[in-house]
């Protein structure tokens, strides 16, 4: 399935993960997640980098590690799925949309199960202190049901020769930025997300409440992808105010490279969370190489090991072509 | 290479509006009186639980509600700089012009997507005078009206907890029974501490459309407010 254009790109991925402002308040974690597969430098393609913002709520106590799960098992499984894939593009299209969802809450509840194994529920998480305790009857979390301890949302793009495609399950945000500048979201809008309600993959049929966009890059393909928790672009006035980071850091990439914007990530959510929402905020950011023609040629390709990070540290990269 | 990248930054707004009865029956037996200590009392309270969490913006405001409805506290007000001029009572209880008067500030705009669930606080001693149902229905068609916090507090025997039931929404919350001023202070309170703060946490809740309210966890009571006090007067 290559196309002549994009089998000459690379990508390169970087991102950062804050804990939230009003998170160091209450002295909970940081409760998103981030996680991009190929592990370490490689030029191999499917490239793909998955988000994860845990739930936080009294009930969702394990949302931590939940999310985590979630960023590693789907990384993986979308990985594997797109490595396999010989089919013509309609029937990976086919395919991505209506088996994928299902095979990542499967892989989500089966490393849920392998946790929750390794380190059952505690009497103390089953029956929290009165502080803690809400009058909801819903809020009782018991053997049935354990699931929704972990949960969380899910964001994934995942980057091939021929097409990128986007799986997003609940709350957050997936930008396009167009060469010239233009921002744009590659999938629909789902008006159930509001008022801290979020969909999940604690759910019953999680599966059926994915977003999927299947993007062939014949031409105009993105120059730069931006995913999000919530609690980055909630951090902002305003929708427009949020939609302005996409340009804003395609036009820093060409000023200074990809480098010098990774450096600056974590500040930059720091800030964000301080001054807006209080939330955990994470960005992850795939880039075509062709995209920093502008900046310093002195780029150098400095290669990681595979990134799962909770905290703040300095972010890293790794080229994909 | 330090410049933020996108527009203005903002803490997330959180409207907090009591809706006050001041129908002439809330005159007898120094209930409007009792209103207005409490509230008064609890505005230091709302103060420090904003304090604590400065990424929510508590504004709020105040209708009050008898021979028709008007702001009390138009302008949605920093807790900060909030005061409370006390509310006289005379007339009758139009609650359904109260619930469409703040229908149309629920809307968007006025309100944003980006703002957490507003809190409303129904204070009534008595049955509603004019059609209510049409009030809610305005309430309850507006999408921050479905997910607002909805608190009732009925101050004694004769308030119409059907209506106020109605009002919340959700079967698992009641009206709060305040039937002498001691309990009443410690509704307000818990209405004013308590709920304000779980409103203002922006953790997550999973979607759950058949479970009213569920978007925001009600803090349970303390032991003190619900136990029945011995000194009933209303």
């Amino acid at each position: 399935m290559p196309d002549d254009q994009f089998t000459t790109r690379r990508w390169r991925v970087v991102g950062h993960s804050v804990r939230g402002a009003s998170h160091e308040r209450a002295g909970t974690p940081n409760q998103d997640a981030i996680h991009w597969l190929p592990a370490s430098s490689s030029d191999e393609l499917p490239l793909v980098l998955a988000l994860a913002d845990g739930h936080g709520s009294a009930k969702s106590f394990r949302s931590e590690t939940g999310a985590r799960l979630a960023v590693e098992t789907a990384a993986a499984v979308v990985r594997d799925f797109l490595k396999v894939q010989t089919e013509s593009l309609s029937a990976t299209k086919r395919m991505a949309e209506e088996w994928l969802p299902g095979a990542l809450v499967r892989g989500w509840q089966e490393a849920v199960a392998a946790h929750l194994a390794a380190h059952p529920l505690s009497p103390d998480e089953l029956d929290p202190p009165h502080a803690s305790r809400h009058a909801n009857a819903a809020a009782q979390i018991d053997s049935s049901n354990s699931l929704v301890a972990y949960g969380t949302t899910l964001l994934v793009a995942a980057v091939t020769e021929s097409f990128i495609l986007y799986l997003q399950l609940g709350d957050g945000e997936i930008l396009n930025v167009s060469a010239g500048g233009e921002v744009s979201k590659p999938l629909p809008e789902d008006a159930r997300l509001f008022a801290n309600e979020t969909t999940s993959l604690c759910s019953p049929d999680a599966w059926r409440d994915f977003r999927v966009c299947f993007q062939v890059v014949s031409h105009a393909p993105p120059s730069l992808i931006l995913l999000s928790t919530d609690g980055y672009p909630n951090s902002f006035l305003n929708a427009t105010g949020f939609l302005k980071v996409g340009s804003d850091i395609l036009a820093a990439i060409r000023a200074g490279g990809l480098d010098a914007v990774n450096e600056n990530i974590a500040a930059w959510l720091t800030e964000s969370t301080r001054a807006g929402s209080g939330d955990d905020a994470t960005l992850g950011l795939i880039c075509a190489e062709d995209a920093q023609h502008d900046a310093d040629a002195s780029h150098t390709n400095e290669d990681t090991a595979g990134q799962n990070r909770n905290d703040a540290k300095t972010g890293d990269a790794f080229d994909g072509a | 290479m330090s410049m933020r990248p996108g527009g203005e930054l903002a803490t997330r707004p959180l409207h907090f509006i009591w809706m006050a009865d001041c129908s002439g029956s809330m005159a007898v037996d120094g209930k409007i009186q009792s209103l207005n200590t409490a509230i008064k009392e609890a505005i230091p309270n709302m103060q420090t639980v904003a304090d604590e969490n400065p990424n929510a913006q508590v504004l709020v405001r105040a209708i009050k509600f008898s021979s028709g409805a008007q702001w009390h506290v138009s302008q949605p007000t920093e807790v900060a700089d909030f005061k409370w001029d006390d509310l006289t009572a005379e007339g009758v209880t139009d609650m359904g012009r109260a619930l469409s008067l703040v229908a149309e500030q629920l809307a968007i705009p006025p309100m944003t997507e980006r703002a957490l669930p507003p809190v409303l606080v129904l204070i009534s001693d008595g049955q509603p005078t004019d059609d209510y149902a049409s009030g809610l229905k305005a309430v309850m068609e507006q999408p921050w009206g479905r997910k607002a916090v909805r608190i009732a507090i009925a101050i004694g025997e004769d308030a119409d907890t059907e209506v106020l039931q109605r009002f919340i929404g959700n079967p698992e919350l009641k009206p709060l029974q305040a039937n002498n001023p001691e309990s009443l202070v410690k509704y307000i309170k818990w209405v004013s501490t308590a709920v304000l703060k779980s409103a203002s946490s922006p953790a997550s809740q999973t979607l759950d459309s058949a479970t009213p309210g569920a978007n925001v966890p009600i803090p349970v009571l303390p032991e003190s407010a619900s136990s029945s006090a011995a000194d009933d007067v209303w």
